[in-house]
């Protein structure tokens, strides 16, 4: 081998010539490796900035992207995600399920009075008050004894009465507390990620709901760093997917300023927030969690509707609820198999299937159910999400018109049944944007709700991490959020009036540029054409603030054939919803006369009108203060700056 | 010029809660979701910007420009090149006849000329894939022309039948650099090192020569083939003792990597010849050790050239010459002569020759004793032997 140039330093110097490999430039624009952690209840999900620079959920080892918070404990064997869900049919006293929820939490505060079948909570019997799981797991045997001191020649050994090392691996029991279960789960999404990088994970951020207590918080924060890896932010949940939803790859980021509702319908509760979001900043108008609404009880409803079938088919009685320790069973195995059904719902709008081996007394099951039978059966719970929904719009006293997208979490949200429930019975306008309608949910797309709140954590994971070394920021963002994201927002629309004596409702052309809801310091850039009058050339606008609302209008009648006589029962005509701008206060005027006016040239209709391009720009101070400057785009093109102090 | 009227009213005066038109409506308090990169601007508004938009854009604008470098440079593929850089390619090297590859410049073709040697086994991936990047024949299918100068066509050097013809070159020049044992061959004769070797000034050539400037890059060139890394190098005028005499032991005792089985003449293929064969592995091992034995020879002599041209041989002779003097004047007070010492040397010498002598005659004397007792001892032996023989035929 030629012998490579290993500088190393003695008395004498080095003969070889210096190597010209220069050093490579540590790059900032390369993602150290770090992982979203959607950490639910019953799921969780990772996802990790891939090389194509998007956040992406990944599947783990077991090719699963939704893995079940579940640990199993058999034999020597732990399982953990999905594999340990198929525990709780038979080796349900070794199952822990549902531990995120009692994070943090003392063994006095935990209820114990819901009857359940995966691995009861007990008192850890060391530590006072803390909750814990007991485990039956076998041990591996203990080593053989060692090699005898007297040497083999002299003789073999004399019988001894000792009995025998056991060499079969030992029946024990394992105390774990809630935080060494979390630590363990966290630990295997930590290595699916880092196997999936192929390096080391740095850090990272995971969801908490937004009901967590600041010692629920630091017990997620320390469990995750007893797994390794260092924690950059707990996220909200409703802040994860606000990650997603506010990034510039979202599908609707073209609207820069818009109201969104989050729908976020969990396996046991339905968490809605109202979101304003305007350019990529964030913040709640309103968020309310209803508990007891949620997947496990369509679960509920879809099992007790496949084990009516199965008693049908088969005059085998099942009962659900069950009583009996058979039929509960029987329920297990049917809530492992209807996880599929629901998918295949969600995915196709034929029928799905439900395939059951010896579901009871050993007699297998498959049956069938269709999208519009499913949405029957589920009807109550898209429902009662409907009816939070509206709920939560009273609350906020936002109405349905006014929210511009509909952004849905959780898996049980894929339902289109449920999408089309929402929108009509809370009376959501027709171009509402949603992520089926943007077509986004199907294929895992970025709407994709299974996914969402990972990536959004990965996103932030990124961003947190690609930093850079701004201490002070990095300071204000760790230490003084409370401060900082207490923000003031505008309460009402401020935009520009066009004076135009045939617009009879506002007496001008109505340009809204800074919207309610938008958080201080503010600034809003637009950029339009004015027509010009050629005598005088001049422009000429009033600053307004508006409130925006709607009233009703009757649609013009459609004009009806007819030839179809059978239906002519009179149809009730649905009210249309249509925008108003109603002027509140005129907070100034400005003038000027344009210098870049250009004449349209050619045969188009517009032909022979005098144009300007101009450019308004409206910022708004801390304090509320305005500074409006509207002017010509191009070398000294004329403007005027309109200044309006803030309200004393 | 207008006329001026006056009209009979006195304006009142300006109220004291006067304001002209302002925002008439509060703020209302929001709580922000610590999330995404305009959350972070909002910071930095707020920390560093005092919420004013004016150097919050200037601040913006250098982090786009910083990122827009960064970019370029990824754009250029500059990101994970290790220094390998692109060379030029010359119409000659392109033109390399792939059947010739033995005698091709490895490096070259990978341009890798600038490290030669030095190339680590990561930087010749490096070149080998751009290399292939750039000359695949598939690559090439789609841009006619393309690479080709107007003399190399005109000679038809690139015609579309001989276009792989680089890419040949590419593959063999990698299989060598590859592997460690043909790299190891290739570089004992590295054409830029045989171009260089016998640079060396002889004696005469060196008069007017500056001793530390000619010999230090000759002996770095050398040092590359060395098994033991570092090689310590020739040092400076000026230097103390121990490092010129550990420089030259180091290079008197040279181990030399160098073999030169590239330089083998190939078995003729044609003939099955199993004698054919051996006579030429036979004359190839030959010329091998030959030229090895050439190689330490050059070496020995080089380094013999610079032990005899090395002014600091000369210096160090003389500093000892002149503290064995000075020692010598310290102990024999003051007027001991330099022609006494000598005598004594001499008598020394003589004492020392004679002492061998009596040594040396003491041990004859004691070999011959050792013989006369082995002698007697052996012939001892056999009477015993004798006698017991003799008991034995009596019994």
């Amino acid at each position: 081998m030629p012998p490579k140039s290993t500088p190393k330093p003695t008395t004498n110097g080095v003969a070889t010539p210096p190597v010209q490999n220069e050093e490579i430039k540590e790059e900032t624009t390369s993602i150290p490796p770090v992982v979203g952690i959607n950490f639910g209840n019953s799921y969780a999900s990772i996802a990790v900035f891939t090389k194509e620079g998007l956040a992406e959920c990944i599947a783990n080892e077991d090719g699963e992207r939704q893995i079940a918070c579940a640990i199993a404990f058999h034999g020597e064997e732990t399982y953990i995600g999905n594999p340990a869900k198929h525990h709780l049919v038979k080796n349900a006293k070794n199952t822990i399920i549902g531990f995120r929820n009692l994070l943090g939490k003392k063994f006095s505060e935990i209820s114990q009075s819901e009857p359940t079948t995966s691995a009861p909570v007990i008192q850890h019997p060391d530590i006072p008050d803390e909750p814990a799981y007991k485990v039956q797991v076998l041990q591996p045997a203990p080593s053989p004894l060692p090699a005898s001191a007297i040497p083999s020649h002299l003789a073999t050994p004399a019988a001894s009465h000792a009995p025998t090392p056991r060499s079969e691996p030992v029946p024990a029991e394992r105390i774990l507390s809630v935080s060494d279960v979390t630590t363990l789960f966290i630990k295997s999404l930590i290595q699916s990620a880092a196997d999936f990088l192929g390096k080391k994970i740095q850090g990272t951020v995971i969801t908490v709901p937004s009901w967590f207590s600041d010692t629920q918080r630091r017990a997620l924060e320390k469990a995750a760093t007893n797994a390794g890896v260092e924690v950059l932010q707990l996220l909200d949940e409703a802040g994860a997917a606000a990650g997603v939803t506010s990034a510039s790859s979202w599908t609707n980021s073209s609207q820069a300023d818009r109201t969104q509702l989050l729908v976020d319908v969990g396996a046991s509760s339905v968490s809605l927030s109202l979101l304003s979001i305007r350019e990529g900043l964030a913040y709640s108008l309103a968020s309310s969690s209803t508990p007891g609404v949620g997947g496990d009880q369509i679960d509920d409803k879809i099992i007790k509707f496949f084990a009516t079938e199965f008693t049908k088919k088969t005059k085998t009685p099942l009962t659900i609820p069950a009583a009996d320790p058979q039929d509960k069973r029987a329920d297990a195995k049917l809530r492992l198999a209807i996880e599929h059904t629901k998918r295949t719902i969600s995915a196709s709008p034929g029928a799905a299937t439900c395939s059951v081996e010896s579901l009871k007394d050993g007699i297998d099951f498959t049956g069938t159910i269709n999208r519009m039978r499913f949405d029957l059966v589920a009807k109550p719970v898209y429902n009662a999400v409907a009816a939070a929904v509206t709920d939560l719009l009273a609350l906020a006293t936002v109405d349905a018109h006014h929210v511009d997208e509909v952004v849905y979490v959780g898996g049980t949200t894929c339902l289109p049944g449920l999408d089309e429930q929402i929108l009509v019975a809370c009376g959501f306008k027709e171009d509402v944007s949603t992520p089926f309608a943007a077509g986004t949910v199907v294929g895992g797309g970025i709407g994709d709700p299974t996914t969402i709140l990972a990536r959004g954590c990965a996103i932030q994971a990124a961003l947190l991490s690609t930093l850079g070394d701004d201490n002070q920021l990095r300071e204000a963002f760790e230490h003084g959020p409370a401060a900082l994201n207490n923000v003031a927002a505008t309460s009402k629309t401020i935009g520009l009036l066009f004076p135009d004596p045939t617009e009879e409702e506002l007496g001008g052309t109505w340009l809204p540029v800074v919207l309610k809801e938008t958080p201080v310091p503010a600034r809003r850039t637009i950029r339009f054409d004015v027509q010009l009058k050629e005598s005088t050339k001049k422009v000429a606008f009033e600053v307004w603030e508006a409130t925006e609302s709607f009233h009703l209008e009757k649609p013009p009648k459609l004009e009806r054939t007819d030839d179809d006589d059978d239906d002519d029962e009179e149809e009730e005509e649905d009210e249309v919803k249509v925008d108003t701008v109603e002027k509140n206060t005129l907070l100034g005027v400005g003038e000027f006369v344009s210098t870049l006016g250009i004449q349209i040239k050619g045969k188009s209709k517009d032909a022979g009108k005098w144009i300007a391009t101009v450019e308004a720009q409206v910022i708004v101070g801390v304090d509320g203060a305005l500074v409006v400057s509207v002017k010509e785009i191009g070398d000294n093109g004329a403007g005027v700056t309109v200044k309006v102090p803030a309200a004393s | 010029m207008a006329s001026v009227k006056f009209v009979p009213i006195t304006v009142p005066p300006l109220p004291l809660d006067y304001n002209a038109p302002s925002t008439s409506s509060a703020l209302v308090q929001r709580t922000l979701i610590p999330v995404g990169p305009a959350h972070f601007n909002h910071l930095r508004l707020a920390v560093h910007h005092n919420h004013s938009f004016d150097t919050f854009d200037k601040h913006i604008e250098e982090e786009q420009k910083r990122q827009a470098e960064i970019d370029a440079a990824k754009d250029a593929g500059l990101e994970d090149d290790l220094g390998v850089g692109d060379e030029a390619e010359p119409d000659d090297l392109l033109s390399l006849d792939p059947k010739e590859w033995k005698k091709q410049d490895q490096y070259a073709v990978l341009g890798l000329s600038h490290l030669r040697h030095l190339a680590t086994p990561e930087q010749i991936k490096v070149a080998h894939r751009k290399k292939v990047l750039k000359h695949h024949p598939d690559k090439k299918a789609s841009k006619p022309g393309h690479n080709s100068s107007t003399t190399a066509m005109l000679i038809g050097l690139h015609q579309n039948t001989n276009d792989d013809a680089f890419f040949k070159c590419i593959s063999k020049a990698y299989d060598v650099l590859t592997n460690p044992e043909k790299r190891r061959q290739f570089d004992s004769v590295d054409p830029e090192f045989l171009e260089v070797e016998d640079d060396i000034p002889t004696a005469q050539e060196f008069k007017n020569l500056n001793f530390i400037k000619t010999f230090t890059p000759i002996f770095e060139r050398w040092a590359r083939f060395s098994k033991k890394q570092p090689v310590p190098s020739l040092g400076k005028l000026d230097a103390p003792k121990d490092e010129v005499e550990g420089f030259y032991n180091f290079w008197y005792n040279f181990d030399s990597w160098r073999s030169f089985e590239w330089l083998d003449k190939e078995v003729n293929e044609g003939s099955d010849s199993r004698d054919d064969k051996r006579y030429t592995e036979k004359k190839n091992k030959s010329e091998r050790a030959r030229r090895k034995k050439e190689d330490t020879a050059k070496l020995r002599g080089l380094v013999d050239l610079a032990l005899g041209l090395d002014p600091r041989i000369k210096r160090i002779k003389q500093e000892e010459k002149e503290a064995r003097e000075r020692k010598k004047k310290g102990s024999v007070s003051g007027t001991a002569t330099p022609k006494k010492t000598k005598e004594e040397e001499e008598a020394e010498k003589q004492r020392k020759l004679e002492e061998e002598k009596k040594k040396e005659e003491e041990e004859k004397v004691a070999k011959a004793d050792a013989k006369k007792a082995k002698a007697a001892a052996a012939n001892a032996a056999k009477k015993a032997r004798r006698a017991a023989r003799a008991v034995e035929d009596d019994s």
